[in-house]
């Protein structure tokens, strides 16, 4: 059994573990934010219960609320296996930029490593119409759609946290961002056995899959073929060219 | 080294059944890139947008609700105007029949 | 064909008959798309005996036109017209031109390049 094919792997790390991680690399965000958003110096220092305002106006921010001014945090990914891949698509750039990093981050504090977001080629459209409701094709005029899109990718996620990620995203959804997302799901060896040993769970589920697709065992086109078929008046051709080829009216003649 | 021709349509067959193809060695036009076509009907049939809920809905939901069309009323003004000014459309006869009835008579 | 149509209008875009009919004419085809098929596909297979084919070319000639794609034909969700459709937004050249300069096209945006 290959040990990187295996999906049991746990990728959320328990709650302590994932508060030390997050400490650990909030530490590291040091010197730039404590320049920046409050040039005073200090180290973390327990507030006293009695403060007088000017003091309060110094106290730092928590770490999570100085992060968001950084860019996003990441974690590394430890095999490098995809698990996701989000593709979001807008006509605009801020939507777009403001979604992606919230993705980023929302993946960071789920504990799933991303890459990205990969600024994908644009798609360009364009149009050429005639500026006149009539006539005059001389004068035209020329429009255009600029989709851009960004890629983001999971890395060694555990598929439910990579489900969660998707539900909160989606139900964060911002306007005028379409999403779509490929999640690639690992088995270990011996898929076949543990597939046919869940068959016959997932029969009932999978038949009203079979017919929403066109190439299903329950074929509609099929089926009214045998239906036809077995119809008198194909049944008479079958025995082939002896029968004699008579034009047979198929509405049944009407006598008045 | 040659393989009997009969092994490879064996295997040929054996194939087919493992992938669900169709058996076919001799190429017989048998129709089946019919039975493949996806259906495109439905896609087709969503082409016009389909109709939403209207005012009117609206109001025969929540009878307790008042609700004012601007344009519904617009249009019954401009029908009050004309009308009193004497323009406006003749009267219909109530149905077919009794406008041929009064004919006859 | 008026014993095809619904008889609640249920169409949201502009309506005139032309429009009415070409979606009554796409409902139809909808519905009756795998009978087509089934008999294209048994005309089609040369392995059936003749006159079950000759018999399914006459059933599909026979039905009704309005069961036939080819009678379908994409007109302009804002006038209703046929000619100048683009598919991308299901509206006349014109009245796509009205909407783009509007801002009422998402994305859309006058070009120069």
């Amino acid at each position: 059994m290959n040990p990187l094919l295996s999906s049991t792997r746990a990728q959320l790390p328990d709650p302590a573990l994932s508060r030390r991680q997050l400490s650990d690399s909030a530490s590291q965000l040091p010197a730039a934010v404590d320049s920046q958003s409050n040039p005073s110096k200090h180290a973390y220092t327990p507030a006293p219960s009695h403060m007088d305002p000017d003091e309060l106006i110094d106290v730092r921010l928590p770490r999570a609320v100085q992060a968001v001014y950084l860019r996003p945090l990441r974690r590394q990914a430890e095999y490098g296996i995809p698990s996701c891949d989000l593709q979001m698509r807008s006509y605009s750039v801020r939507n777009l930029e403001f979604f992606a990093d919230f993705a980023l981050r929302a993946a960071y504090y789920l504990g799933l490593p991303a890459s990205g977001p990969v600024p994908l080629p644009r798609i360009v459209e364009r149009w050429t119409v005639p500026r006149a409701h009539f006539i005059h094709k001389k004068s035209q005029e020329n429009f255009e759609r600029k989709t851009l899109r960004r890629l983001i990718q999971i890395k060694d996620g555990n598929p439910e946290t990579v489900q969660v990620w998707l539900a909160f995203l989606m139900e964060h959804a911002y306007y005028g961002i379409g999403m779509k997302a490929n999640v690639w799901n690992y088995e270990k060896l011996g898929v076949g056995k543990t597939m046919d040993a869940s068959m016959e769970e997932l029969k009932k589920d999978l038949d009203s899959k079979w017919s929403l697709i066109g190439l299903s065992r329950k074929d509609a086109v099929a089926e009214k073929v045998l239906e036809m078929i077995d119809k008198k008046t194909f049944m008479r051709g079958r025995e082939g060219p002896k029968t004699r080829i008579d034009p047979l009216p198929l509405n049944p003649p009407t006598y008045n | 080294m040659s393989v009997p021709r009969s092994r490879l349509l064996d295997l040929m067959k054996v194939q087919c059944r493992i992938f669900s193809h169709t058996f076919n060695p001799k190429g017989l036009r048998l129709g089946n890139h019919v039975l493949r076509q996806r259906l495109k009907g439905p896609a087709l049939a969503a082409y016009y947008p389909r109709k939403m809920a209207t005012l009117k809905d609206l109001r025969k939901a929540y009878p307790e609700y008042e609700m004012i069309d601007e344009d519904e009323e617009d249009r019954l003004e401009s029908l009050r105007i004309i009308k009193a000014r004497g323009k406006g459309a003749p009267k219909k006869k109530r149905t077919a029949e009794e406008s041929k009835k009064a004919k006859r008579r | 064909m008026s014993m095809f149509r619904a008889k609640k209008l249920d169409l949201g875009c502009f309506v005139n008959i032309r429009v009415i009919r070409d979606h009554t004419k796409r409902k139809v085809f909808a519905e009756h798309e795998p009978e087509r098929q089934a008999l294209r596909y048994i005309i089609r297979n040369l392995s059936l005996p003749a006159s079950t084919r000759a018999k399914a070319q006459l059933q599909l000639t026979q039905m009704h036109c309005y069961t036939r794609p080819s009678q379908i034909r994409n007109r302009c969700i804002e006038g209703g017209k046929s000619r100048g459709v683009l598919r991308d937004f299901k509206m006349t050249r014109y009245n796509f031109r009205m909407r783009a300069l509007a801002g009422l096209v998402p994305g859309v945006k006058k070009a120069s390049w």
